[in-house]
């Protein structure tokens, strides 16, 4: 167990000892202290919760893109510099090694997570605090908090699902290039395409991947697909889940190293 | 139990450090490597020749576990790299093809991550290797700085860092100077006679491996040619093939008995030491052949290769 800890320090040492890593995270926090600092020229009685979870809604999808960028260099960018040679002739099963991988991948995330939502906290309760009026939508005896991190852990969910499809397409078809771009063309042509499959009175429509997009609905009292329930897509994107894993480990334990 | 086995094996000095099996590897249905096998003695610097395209780098990746074999077994010290790939690659040191490491990590940092990978490596084992391999200086560098001498230096600092029983580097004299490939042949000679580490480089280039070796394998378009001693003569107290040329090669070979080799045409040829040279002419003289010249004829590896591979074409 020690071992493997000294397996994933590797693999976050290759994260965060890049330059890019420290520029995605300025570029996390930069943004929403500039919708902060806009609103409050702008705004007369600014609340730091709406602030928190408005920049929580544009920054989290940022953030699933920086993490598809390292999912998809994780595995792809060992094969195209040539270092898996020398990363896979040490004594652990090539299942650790990836494990190792998807584990650093996990951490990037939540540490990016963890950080956007105490940064926003911080900032803008120190510059607005909270105005005692605002209410978030369908709240109920909820309190800030809780809401707030509720909806974080629901973006989490499906932050995790993208990266681990960018992941596995790192891992099988060795392009970073491919991972990252169908990556985010789900991300960001996902919503369309939703909208168009929704059209055709199809059953399997409602098992398509970015079909249950937008768990974070939750929150407020929606679901995903209108008239499915809320657990529907999450066993749709648990399926996915597991899909994306199987396929990882198995296409990287048997593959012939020829980079 | 089965551990102190193979260690009794082991310290016997005699059980071969890798053994091919029958090792082939077929892609499609084209045969890449067919039906190799041979034994690496242990303590040797073993050379494994071959022209372009023969399956030297393919061979190399089936022993380290980067490719799997279509059937046949590669033993590393008697374990399995198919079954026991743990056990068998942690004695292994290699650099596959190009040292590649991670550019925009510093050397040291390089290093720090195979350390970890194993158990028992202390700082002080990195320090140590980065002084033998003579990268002191620049150490702390990012490798995106070094030269491809520098970094052929980091791959053998990886390579050592456990301090394998066996050493295989593909090419390592790629994109080194002379005065590099010089050092780096002192170094794997030290560390085969010191350390006792079997090595195992593959080439192309004939007269590196002729320096380095103490055997080679020579293989092509997939299929083992030879296996020869290049030291042989060496290793014999000095002998040497020495053609004598005389007038009467029958009458030569009757007076020395069962110590030539072969006749030829105008002379014999014999092994033999410097003194033996001189007092097997003696004894030519006394039996009344006419001796007109002597010298050593040991073939340079270049021509065996050329002679078994019938003159290197890409196979």
């Amino acid at each position: 167990m020690v071992d493997f800890i000294r397996l994933v320090r590797n693999e976050n040492m290759k994260i965060y000892r890049r330059l890019r890593t420290w520029i995605m995270f300025a570029i996390m926090l930069i943004i929403p202290l500039g919708i902060s600092l806009g609103a409050m020229a702008l705004e007369a009685d600014p609340d730091m919760w709406f602030f928190s979870y408005l920049e929580a809604e544009v920054v989290l999808s940022l953030i699933t893109i920086f993490a598809v960028i390292i999912a998809a260099d994780s595995v792809a960018g060992e094969f195209s510099t040539g270092t898996i040679k020398l990363l896979l002739i040490r004594p652990w099963s090539r299942s650790k090694i990836l494990l190792s991988k998807y584990v650093s991948l996990l951490l990037f995330m939540l540490f990016f997570t963890v950080s956007l939502l105490l940064f926003t906290l911080l900032v803008n309760g120190v510059l607005f605090g909270s105005n005692g009026e605002y209410t978030y939508p369908n709240q109920g005896s909820r309190s800030y908090i809780v809401y707030l991190l509720s909806y974080y852990g629901l973006n989490l969910i499906q932050i995790i699902v993208t990266v681990t499809m960018a992941f596995m397409i790192s891992t099988v078809f060795r392009s970073s290039a491919l991972a990252i771009g169908l990556s985010i063309f789900l991300l960001l042509g996902g919503n369309m395409m939703a909208a168009l499959l929704s059209l055709l009175d199809k059953p399997w429509v409602d098992y398509v991947l970015f079909m249950n997009y937008g768990l974070s609905t939750y929150v407020s009292g929606g679901t995903p697909i209108p008239d499915r329930p809320f657990g529907f897509s999450l066993a749709v994107l648990a399926g996915y889940y597991v899909i994306f894993i199987a396929l990882s480990w198995y296409v990287f334990r048997r593959r012939d190293v020829a980079a | 139990m089965g551990e102190d086995l193979v260690l009794d094996l082991q310290t016997g000095g005699t059980e071969p450090v890798v053994r091919l099996l029958n090792v082939t590897k077929r892609i499609g249905n084209r045969t890449i490597i067919d039906n190799l096998t041979f034994d690496v003695p242990p303590g040797e610097v073993f050379g494994f020749l071959g022209p372009n395209g023969s399956g030297k780098t393919t061979t190399i990746r089936m022993m380290v576990g980067l490719m799997r074999m279509t059937s046949g077994e590669i033993l590393i010290r008697g374990r399995s790299i198919r079954t026991e790939y743990e056990a068998a690659v942690r004695q292994v040191g290699a650099i596959v093809e190009n040292p590649e490491m991670y550019k925009y990590l510093t050397g040291y940092q390089n290093l720090l991550h195979y350390a970890r990978m194993i158990p028992g490596i202390p700082r002080k084992r990195i320090d140590e290797v980065v002084e033998l391999v003579g990268l002191t200086a620049r150490i702390h560098d990012k490798v995106k700085t070094y030269s491809l001498g520098m970094r052929q230096r980091l791959g053998v600092a990886q390579a050592i860092l456990h301090r394998p029983a066996l050493l295989i580097l593909d090419e390592p004299t790629n994109g080194l100077d002379p005065a590099g490939i010089r050092e780096l042949r002192d170094y794997l000679r030290h560390l085969a006679k010191h350390e006792g580490t079997t090595v195992f480089v593959s080439s192309h280039l004939l007269s590196e491996m002729e320096l380095m070796c103490d055997r080679v394998a020579i293989i092509q378009a997939g299929k083992l040619i030879d296996v020869r001693l290049i030291h042989g003569g060496a290793e014999n107290g000095g002998k040497a093939e020495v053609l004598f040329e005389v007038d009467r090669p029958d009458a030569a070979a009757e007076a020395l008995g069962g110590a030539v080799l072969r006749a030829e045409s105008g002379g014999i040829v014999v092994s033999a030491g410097r003194e033996e040279a001189a007092d097997i002419n003696a004894r030519l003289v006394a039996a009344g052949v006419r001796v007109y010249g002597i010298r050593t004829v040991t073939k340079s590896l270049e021509d065996q290769f050329l002679e078994v591979t019938g003159g290197g074409r890409i196979g």
